[in-house]
């Protein structure tokens, strides 16, 4: 019961951090328009708040998905952690005003059920066959 | 999507699968040995300095690809990594395709597809 509740609260902070990075990433991508592949861009980039705010969430989200990793099955902590997509969604929805439109709402319930498959392919997969969830692993540290 | 939009997510993806995969050299290295000479042997290795690269560079296209498109949409879109970097797994490290692995690739792939077609 304890455990089961640490994992919980471990998520939510893990989806809260995740959330926080992708909204500030794209602030910062605001403030920098338009892009420009030259070192003024870069400039503008890390001349700006957000990108800070962006990096100390990345760190809190390692730290959160490290200690979360010691003990929780990679399957459902693969799939916890690529829920993202759907807090970030709507949270550009409420924060942006972005469209929620039907074709993206279809789109992200898609991807959710294919996310949803590899979770469960990686927990009944041999222990050979574990590599992809380290790249997983990896791959949800990216905050993506 | 336009032409730099749709470019800028390619990037974004092939930077991304590079990192990764790096990093995945790096940290398999089976003469790496344990504790502080692990970490010493990775520095001594372009593996993980490249991984940095990748994700450095990653970081900046990735903001530059969100510039131009919906918050919303750009996460969708960005999880066609998923996708890349298992089969990129599978053909470097000859990681398993299950059939459910299949399965949950062709999905990612077909919800990146509906929305990145749907503009």
């Amino acid at each position: 019961m304890k455990t089961w509740r640490f994992y919980l609260a471990g998520f939510a902070l893990l989806l809260a951090f995740d959330t926080v990075v992708q909204l500030s990433f794209k602030l910062t991508g605001q403030h920098a328009f338009p892009p420009e592949a030259n070192l003024a861009w870069v400039a503008r980039v890390f001349g700006h708040p957000w990108i800070y705010v962006a990096l100390i969430g990345y760190v809190g989200n390692f730290f959160t998905w490290m200690s979360l990793l010691k003990h929780a099955p990679i399957g459902p902590a693969f799939a916890a952690s690529h829920l993202d997509v759907v807090t970030v969604m709507l949270a550009s929805a409420l924060l942006f005003h972005e469209a929620l439109t039907p074709m993206r709402l279809l789109g992200a319930g898609v991807i959710m059920l294919g996310i949803v498959c590899l979770a469960i392919a990686e927990k009944g997969s041999p222990q050979q066959g574990t590599a992809p969830s380290e790249l997983a692993t990896l791959d949800a540290m990216a905050g993506e | 999507m336009s032409l730099l939009v749709a470019t800028l997510w390619l990037v974004n993806v092939t930077l991304d699968t590079a990192g990764q995969l790096a990093f995945k050299a790096a940290a398999s290295d089976p003469h790496a040995g344990d504790g502080a000479a692990r970490w010493r042997h990775m520095a001594s290795r372009p593996w993980i300095w490249l991984g940095i690269l990748a994700y450095v560079t990653h970081l900046l296209s990735w903001i530059a690809f969100l510039s131009l498109v919906d918050l919303s949409q750009g996460v969708l879109l960005a999880s066609i990594n998923i996708v890349v970097i298992m089969l990129a797994g599978r053909l470097l490290f000859r990681e398993r395709l299950t059939p459910l692995r299949v399965g949950g690739i062709l999905l990612v792939s077909a919800g990146v597809a509906i929305v990145g077609l749907s503009g």
